[in-house]
Formats: C-alpha cells, structure tokens, sequence
C-alpha cells in the first residue's frame, strides 16, 4: 500500500527537519512546474522532490525523476533563486517511499 | 571561492604550462570546463566528480567552473584531472588554499588512483625551462620525469595522496634517477647478431658502410635470401645512444605514449618495421586534433626498415623524401602545427621482380620484362636519390648454407663504427648541424671528398662507363669517404673509389 502524494510530502518535511534541514517553502509553483519542498541545508538551499512508490520494481529515484522532470525541477529552481535573490549554492535531493520506507538521496542529480 | 593551480599540455615535441583555475558560485549545480577542452577534457567531469566522492571528499554544490588558460591552445588528453580535481578541493575549501607553482597532471579512475599519461618528460623540460623546482606526476610516469636533472619528480599515486601532500600533511619523496645505470643497458649483449648470418659478405660490409656513415641501404635479393636479418642488426652496429640522443627518443615515445609502464629512457635505438600497407598519416605524424609523431619520428636516432619497398603507397614513400633530407618534419594542419625529429637511417628490401627470382642460379623468373619494368616504375628516381647504396643479396649458395665459416660479428664491427664516426664528428666540427657523411650536400663533398690523381681518373672513367648522373657522382664520393674513414684513411683512394662505384645500384635496381 503506498501513500498518497500529501501523506508522503508531510513525511518528507518531518524527516527533512530531524535532519536538520530548515524548510523554507512548500509546493512553491512556478510556469514551469512545482517545487515539492525548499529548504536550506547548513549554508545550501535544497530543492527537494517527493516520490511514493509502492515498490522498488521500478528503479530508484534517478529513474523516478526523468530528465523531463529534471529539467523542469531544475526551472523552476533557476525561478525560484531569480525572484528570491538567493545567491547560495543550490543541491537537489529526491525524497522516495518505498511503501512507508523512506529513503533520502542527497544530491540527486546535477544540471547537465 | 577561487583556485589556481599549474598543468601541462603537450603541443607536438615541446609542453606548454597551463594555468588550471576554478571557481565555485552560488546556484545551480552545474560544472562546467573551458578553455578549448577537447572531448576528452570534457569527460573528464565525471571522472572527477567520482574520485572525490570516492576519496572521502564531498562534490561541492553550485555552480562550477574550471578554466585552462591560455584559452586559445587546444587542450587534449587526460592529464587535468588531478589537477582540476584539487583545484575544486580547494574553491570548495577543503584544502587549504596553497600557492602551487609545480605543474601537476595524471587521469583519474574512479577511485580516485591516479593513473599514467603520456607526454611527461616534455612537461618536466618545460618546467626546467622555467624554473620550476620540481612536477608532480603520476607514479608511473616518476621515472621518466626524473630524467631531467634539476627537475625533482613526486610520484603520486592517489588523488587522496595529492591533497594531503599539496597540503602539507605528507612528504612524498622525489624519484631518484641514476643515468649513468640506465646507459649501461646500452652495452647490454647484442641480439641480432651478424655473424648468425651466413654468407653475404657484401651486404654485411654494406650494414657496416651505412652504419658508419649514416648512408640510406637499398636490399635487393630473393625471398629468403636474409634481407630481414640483415636490416634487423644494423640498430645494434651503431654506437650507443648518447644520453642527449636517448633523451630526444624517449621525448617523441612519451608523447607517443609508447614508454613500458614505468619505464623512463629509451635507452636502445629504435627499430621500427612498419607494415606496407601503412597510411600516409602513420608514416609521418598526424592524427586528430594535435598531429602526433608517425614511424619516422619514432625511428628518430635508429633505423625504418621497409620490407617489399615497391609495396607501399606511392604518395607514403614520396612525403619520406623532405625528412629524408631535412631529419625533421612539419606537420601543418588547420590551426596549427608541430615539428618532431625524424633523424632516421632508411632500410629498405624489395624483391628484383614480382615473383622474386629474377637473376636467381636455381629457381627460373616468371616475369616478363613490362612487369619486372612497371614493379620498379613504382619507385620514383627522386625518392631513390636518397639512397646511398644499393646491395645485391643473392640467394645463398649451398656451401654457405652448410659452411662452418663465420664472419665477423656485431662487436668487432661496431668498435670499427664508432672509429669511423669518430673521425667523422672531428671532421664536420664546423659544419653546422652536420654530423655523417650521409649528410653531405655536393658543396660538402667538395670540402671533404678530394680525391688524389688515381682516384680522380677511376672515378672518371666510371662515369663515362656508366653514364653515372651528377648525383650519382656525389652519391659515390659520398660512400667513398666512408669506406676510407673505416679504412683510417685521411684521403679517399682509388681502392675506397672503386668499391664505392659496386654499390653505386644502376644495376640492382632503377636510379643510379
């Protein structure tokens, strides 16, 4: 039984925090797309994305998040440090539920 | 934060120091190398990438940018990523920012060894040249850049390693280098000995003429008649590389990348038998990207044997005639170009006719007179020109094939040599540039070659006899004075002329 996406982003937050992570924002959209989860990390900013899977049959967050969804994460990022006049250096992590399991990949993927 | 380090790019023969910087911003993560980086360069990203992960360092976030500079020489081969990996440890603080002159380069693996590469001993010259106290190389290459003194080389074998020495927290220990050891393999037993060679005494005594005078050898003779074998021991009848000429060899194999692992210098001349079927670029350097050295640069200070002359490609054998006489060679592509040595003593064997019995005792030729005339029309007479002596190796007889009697060896033979060359260097002291007879241009000659009375009257009547060319009257001068340089003659006699005039080739083959 996997979580629906809500459950899984409000675990996310509360696993993010216990690692110390401060949350900034949630869902933050822009035309692009939409940003599960903004936080800061020590001196980074963290976009993070959440995926609820029900098993691990399908590959693990690489194959999760495809280059589209990349690219359009990597977007709305580039919009979200424009408007906010964040100069930080940015990461992107993925979140994933492998049924309640949670396992969190820090620094996901890069831009290419 | 910013980072500057020093690397190395080979540009033909010489190394250029390239200024390796990096600089880590806020935003994206992104990572990015300029600076004209060829395909290689660019993959180099992900190597990098891994290594730090793997060495127990963390990939920084954001945006980051290396730079090699100066912008405008391309740069190839996968020597940055040491560099390029410390650099980003240090934009992203985890090395103390030092002030590293030394010019650093080796490939990553994965793990973060770092492996060999190809074109050290340049580098380390280069950053004599300079005066830059010492490289630091991979351990592979330690050896080789040991070579130069006043250079000190610190091998390196982990990118783990690199940090902590750049950062002070380990010594390495320069390679030490003993030249005076590696020259004595130079003396090492000779392998292709001529006394293994039965009969053919005349064209041993040809390998002797050639050896002594640096003259350019055409074989002619059936299959099997030892054409091979001959040319195989000319490398060891010459004398002994110099450390300055062992040094010039390993340059052009280093960046050829053709060094034994670990290996540092080559210490014997180069052998090089490249198959006819060999492309234009093979034969004199080329390739993409910077042009690299072809078989005449790797035959630099020894000898190319082409076996089945006649068999190579017209157009291979016509662009050997410019290196043939000046011993270098330009390589002129689309933005640049690099000149490497190709001071090379050119064997070459083909059989007399196609089928390779023409003038045989036993064995009937089955050409007819067209093909034996187009077989040798492949050669031109201008690239025959550069051939010094043309030698008959007839098949053996059947007493020297079964006779006990052995002929002088490789040994005795080179002691004559380098008496010969001897004489030679004392000789051309003041020619610029010039050190064997082979060199002689027709004014050399003049200088050189003076023939008393005797001489002058033999010579004479050869070439109303012959019908011998202007050229080929200089060609016999030529060989001349090296058969009386052997002879520890001062002046050429008629008896240097007359066995000059056996190997002068208007019979063995076109030319003459």
């Amino acid at each position: 039984m996997s979580l629906s996406g809500a459950e899984a982003e409000e675990r996310a937050c509360l696993l993010l925090k216990e690692l110390g992570y401060m949350i900034v924002a949630r869902n933050w959209r822009s035309r692009y797309g939409e940003i599960d989860i903004i936080a800061r990390d020590g001196s980074t900013i963290v976009f993070v994305e959440v995926k609820a899977r029900s098993s691990r049959g399908f590959g693990g967050p690489d194959a999760a998040v495809d280059i589209g969804k990349q690219r359009r994460i990597a977007s709305t990022a580039g919009q979200f440090l424009q408007q906010t006049r964040c100069e930080l250096q940015a990461r992107f992590d993925v979140v994933t539920f492998s049924g309640e399991r949670p396992s969190v990949y820090r620094d996901a993927f890069r831009i290419r | 934060m910013f980072a500057r380090l020093t690397s190395g790019a080979v540009v033909g023969i010489d190394a250029r120091l390239i200024e390796v910087q990096c600089d880590i911003a806020g935003g994206l993560p992104t990572f990015q190398i300029v600076g004209l980086p060829e395909k290689e360069v660019s993959e180099s990203r992900e190597r990098i990438r891994s290594a730090i992960k793997n060495s127990g360092f963390s990939f920084p976030a954001g945006r980051i940018t290396a730079n090699l500079a100066p912008a405008d020489v391309r740069k190839a081969g996968v020597g940055y990523d040491l560099p390029i990996a410390l650099a980003i440890l240090i934009a992203s603080e985890q090395l103390p920012g030092v002030s590293e002159q030394r010019p650093i380069v080796g490939e990553l693996a994965l793990n973060g060894d770092v492996r060999g590469i190809s074109g050290v001993l340049p580098l380390a010259l280069e950053a004599l040249d300079r005066g830059l106290s010492g490289v630091i190389v991979p351990v592979e290459n330690a050896a080789e850049a040991a070579l130069i003194d006043g250079v000190k080389a610190y091998p390196i074998k982990t990118l783990s390693d690199a940090a902590a020495f750049l950062g002070g927290d380990i010594e390495i220990e320069a390679q030490p280098c003993d030249v005076a050891h590696l020259l004595a393999g130079t003396a090492e037993a000779i392998r292709h000995d001529l006394a293994d060679i039965r009969g053919q005494a005349q064209a041993k005594r040809a390998l002797e003429i050639a050896a002594a005078g640096g003259h350019n050898l055409l074989l002619t003779g059936p299959p099997g008649a030892g054409k091979s074998l001959l040319a195989r021991s000319l490398p060891e009848l010459l004398p002994p590389l110099s450390f300055e000429e062992a040094l010039e060899v390993t340059r052009v194999y280093s960046i050829a990348g053709l060094l034994e692992r670990g290996g540092s210098l080559v210490v014997r001349r180069p052998f090089r038998a490249p198959h006819h079927t060999i492309s234009y670029a093979g034969m004199v350097g080329g390739g993409h990207g910077i042009p690299g050295p072809g078989e005449i640069s790797l035959s630099h200070h020894g000898v190319l044997f082409l076996d089945e002359l006649p068999e190579y490609d017209r157009r291979v054998l016509e662009t050997l005639r410019q290196p043939l006489e000046d011993r270098t060679i330009l390589l002129s592509r689309a933005g640049i170009s690099v000149r490497y040595p190709a001071s090379f003593t050119l064997v070459a064997a083909m059989n007399p006719c196609p089928c390779g019995f023409l003038g045989d005792t036993i064995k009937p030729c089955t050409c007819s007179m067209h093909d034996v005339r187009r077989y040798r029309k492949r050669l031109s007479g201008p690239f025959l020109d550069r051939i010094d002596l043309f030698v008959e190796v007839p098949r053996l007889p059947v007493e020297d094939l079964f006779g006990r009697r052995r002929s002088a060896n490789s040994d005795t033979v080179r002691d004559a040599v380098e008496a010969a060359r001897r004489v030679q260097w004392e000789r051309m002291r003041e020619d610029d540039g010039r050190f064997s007879n082979a060199e002689l241009d027709s004014e050399g000659v003049r200088a050189h070659c003076a023939l008393g009375e005797e001489g002058a009257t033999l010579l004479k009547r050869a070439v109303a006899r012959f019908g011998l060319s202007a050229r080929g009257h200089v060609r016999v001068l030529r060989v001349a004075r090296t058969i009386a340089d052997l002879d520890r003659a001062e002046h050429i006699e008629a008896a240097h002329v007359a066995e000059a005039l056996r190997y002068r080739g208007d019979r063995s083959a076109p030319g003459g």
